[in-house]
């Protein structure tokens, strides 16, 4: 485990700009603080020992980058779609194609006014309660992105994020950084994918902010697929009255991987889906954490999560719903089911509430279960084989959280690539 | 068709199959009756596949097959189907895609091209109307919020659709009102052919008012101890069982 942080000192001697490197030199002071909490936070998730014993996590790139590629075969997949692409946590603005009504623009590349309006927003958070990762990824990003979505957005067509990894330029470490603004009665979708294109083991950290100004709508999805990939994702969302977000988190592979989804609910009437389905086999391990908070009253939080986990694959979901004083006539609702498919699979599962408000309704409940033999059983009577049968059932459990992306085209990709992954589930 | 000598079968040690013999050919409908806990139906699951019994000696040939060395899938490409007593729902798979699944699973299984979503249709509907169910009920997740009613005549569908040659009808008519009754018998009626068989496992025999067996046999205690013709059955209900016990 790391102890000392000194080496990454010298990254914020580099930042130029004067209110980022007072931002960051705090960061840098609440370290030990953070590190404090990473014991209890980290409990059934050893990544930071996991990945400090094979990385150099503090290690500082050069910020100068040489160009790189990526096969048109795997960019062709994506055709006639809006993508936005990074390399290593680098901006690729010319492989991007971006709709009108969108502005994406590293740090450096903003105007004054848009300069000032990042900094109001960059990392606005306590950083003493922040996340290891969290400020590592602050501390070391090399880029930082601005997407802007204007006010009345109503594209819908989705964006993808398409973060390549290219881990044999000797680049194991990259750290993907990204401030989201959603404006006034705009509505979008983005579907958010991190691909390695070689099969080295590598350590990412992303770390998405996303402001929602009133009335605005985002649909943001995540899906990961990579088992060398030992990987920290934190979206922090802060939502204004009467916004919507929906996110949903799809895990498929991973080394080790940790989710964390954290919704500020800050003015009234707000609403706030978070979905995820895990579909693990082999060695992965997938840890999800979610935290909403109702700051303010009469909103709603809905949360379903759903996992299958197989082989010796390792599960974690924590669930905390905070609702504040003030937050009255709240309704919160949060579910977690989980299928285990052999004797070695695990799943650690928690929910938690903490309620300060007298008026509100809410909820939460966790399941562990296996597959029903009788349903395996009655599928097979029929003709169907047992891994057939398995696969269908499977299928079954995550349709629940599939129906609930809205957008059509993506449903289409998230079930084909689900459907096709539970094909090798067995029991 | 279907030859079963000297079967004993047990559920965790529980003995429940005392040495059966049965014999069913092509063309012919068997009633199997008994009192509760007889063993009639551990008699359709055995045949059907399930695992959780331990066959301790008999044989079971169906078709010059030893049945009891396939899987369950594997029968019913074989042309066994079995109408559950108690059929289960799935949440989250309907029941259309489900038997599309089945039918084109059992034609790959004799080498034939699947069906195409249009003759699929073109069939299913012929089918529904046998037995009187609608599309929306097969287009909800299998069995999922059906009547007692509906469940059955669901299996009858399936029944239909996949075509069997030996279908087991396990107490098919428990928990039938009179009209869903009479739907159900005429669709087994409708699907008998010279080339299929059907074992009615049942209690009473008012389903047999509406579907004349060939052969009618009396299970008590793991063991067929009579056999004979459609008249048995009425003798029954007007005797009980106790009669032949004595």
């Amino acid at each position: 485990m790391i102890k000392d942080f000194t080496s990454i000192k010298k990254n914020i001697s580099k930042e130029t700009n004067s209110i980022l490197k007072t931002k960051k030199t705090k960061v840098f002071d609440s370290l030990d603080d953070v590190l404090k909490t990473y014991k209890e936070e980290y409990k059934y998730s050893p990544l930071l020992r996991k990945v400090s014993k094979k990385f150099d996590i503090l290690r500082v790139d050069s910020f100068k980058e040489k160009k790189k590629n990526i096969d048109k075969k795997i960019l062709n997949q994506y055709k006639n779609q809006y993508s936005i692409i990074t390399i290593n946590g680098l901006f690729q603005k010319n492989e991007s194609k971006i709709p009108n009504g969108i502005s994406v623009n590293t740090f450096d590349k903003l105007n004054n006014t848009d300069k000032k309006f990042f900094h109001k927003f960059f990392n606005n958070q306590d950083d003493s309660k922040s996340d290891i990762f969290t400020s590592i990824n602050t501390i070391n990003y090399k880029e930082s992105l601005l997407i802007k979505i204007d006010k009345n957005y109503s594209k819908k067509d989705h964006v993808n994020i398409l973060n390549f990894i290219i881990s044999n330029s000797g680049e194991s470490i990259n750290h993907i950084r990204k401030l989201i603004v959603s404006n006034q009665n705009s509505k979008s979708v983005f579907i958010e994918e991190f691909i390695s294109l070689d099969s080295i083991e590598n350590f990412s950290t992303s770390v998405t902010e996303i402001i929602q100004e009133e009335n605005s709508e985002i649909e943001y999805l995540n899906i990961q697929n990579d088992k060398n990939n030992f990987h920290f994702n934190s979206i922090n969302i802060s939502q204004k009255q009467n916004s919507i977000s929906n996110c949903f988190t799809f895990s498929y592979s991973g080394a080790l991987v940790r989710n964390n989804l954290n919704v500020k609910l800050k003015e009234k009437n707000c609403y706030s889906n978070m979905y995820g389905f895990y579909a693990l086999r082999e060695k992965s391990h997938v840890d999800n954490h979610t935290t909403v908070d109702h700051i303010d009253e009469n909103s709603i939080s809905n949360e379903h999560y759903k996992g299958i986990m197989d082989n010796n694959s390792n599960g974690v979901f924590n669930g905390k719903i905070f609702v504040r004083r003030k937050a009255q006539k709240t309704n919160a609702f949060q579910s977690n089911n989980n299928i285990l498919l052999s004797d070695e699979a695990k799943i650690n599962t928690k929910p938690q509430l903490e309620i300060w408000a007298d008026d509100v309704k809410c909820s939460h409940g966790c399941t562990v279960g296996q597959l029903d033999k009788e349903a395996i059983f009655y599928l097979q009577s029929r003709g169907i084989s047992k891994e057939k049968a398995i696969s269908m059932l499977l299928g079954a459990f995550s349709e629940e959280i599939i129906e609930k992306i809205e957008n059509q085209f993506i449903k289409e990709k998230i079930k084909k690539i689900t459907y096709k992954k539970l094909e090798y589930f067995t029991s | 068709m279907l030859e079963i000598k000297n079967l004993h079968v047990s559920v965790n040690n529980n003995k429940i199959l005392k040495g059966l013999n049965l014999s069913v050919n092509k063309g012919e409908i068997h009633a199997i009756m008994g009192p509760n806990g007889s063993g009639k139906s551990t008699l359709a699951s055995i045949i059907a596949g399930r695992k959780e019994y331990e066959v301790n000696q008999g044989s079971i040939i169906y078709s010059n097959k030893k049945l009891l060395e396939l899987s369950a899938d594997e029968r019913a490409k074989q042309g066994i189907f079995l109408a559950f007593q108690y059929p289960i729902e799935i949440p989250g798979i309907s029941t259309t895609n489900f038997i599309k699944t089945a039918v084109n699973k059992i034609r790959e299984s004799k080498g034939k091209k699947p069906l195409d979503a249009v003759s699929f249709l073109k069939v299913m509907k012929e089918k529904m109307k046998i037995v009187k169910i609608n599309q929306t009920l097969l287009s909800r997740s299998i069995n999922e919020g059906f009547s007692g009613g509906e469940k059955k005549r669901n299996e009858i569908f399936q029944m239909a659709m996949l075509n069997p040659k030996l279908a087991i009808l396990d107490e098919t008519d428990s928990g039938l009102d009179i009209d869903a009754l009479k739907i159900v018998a005429k669709g087994v009626n409708k699907l008998k052919s010279k080339n299929n068989a059907t074992i009615i496992i049942t209690h009473y025999q008012r389903l047999l008012n509406y579907i004349i067996p060939d052969y009618v046999h009396v299970l008590i205690d793991g063991k067929i101890v009579k056999s004979g013709d459609k008249n048995l059955a009425q003798e029954l209900e007007k005797k009980g069982y106790d009669w032949i016990r004595a």
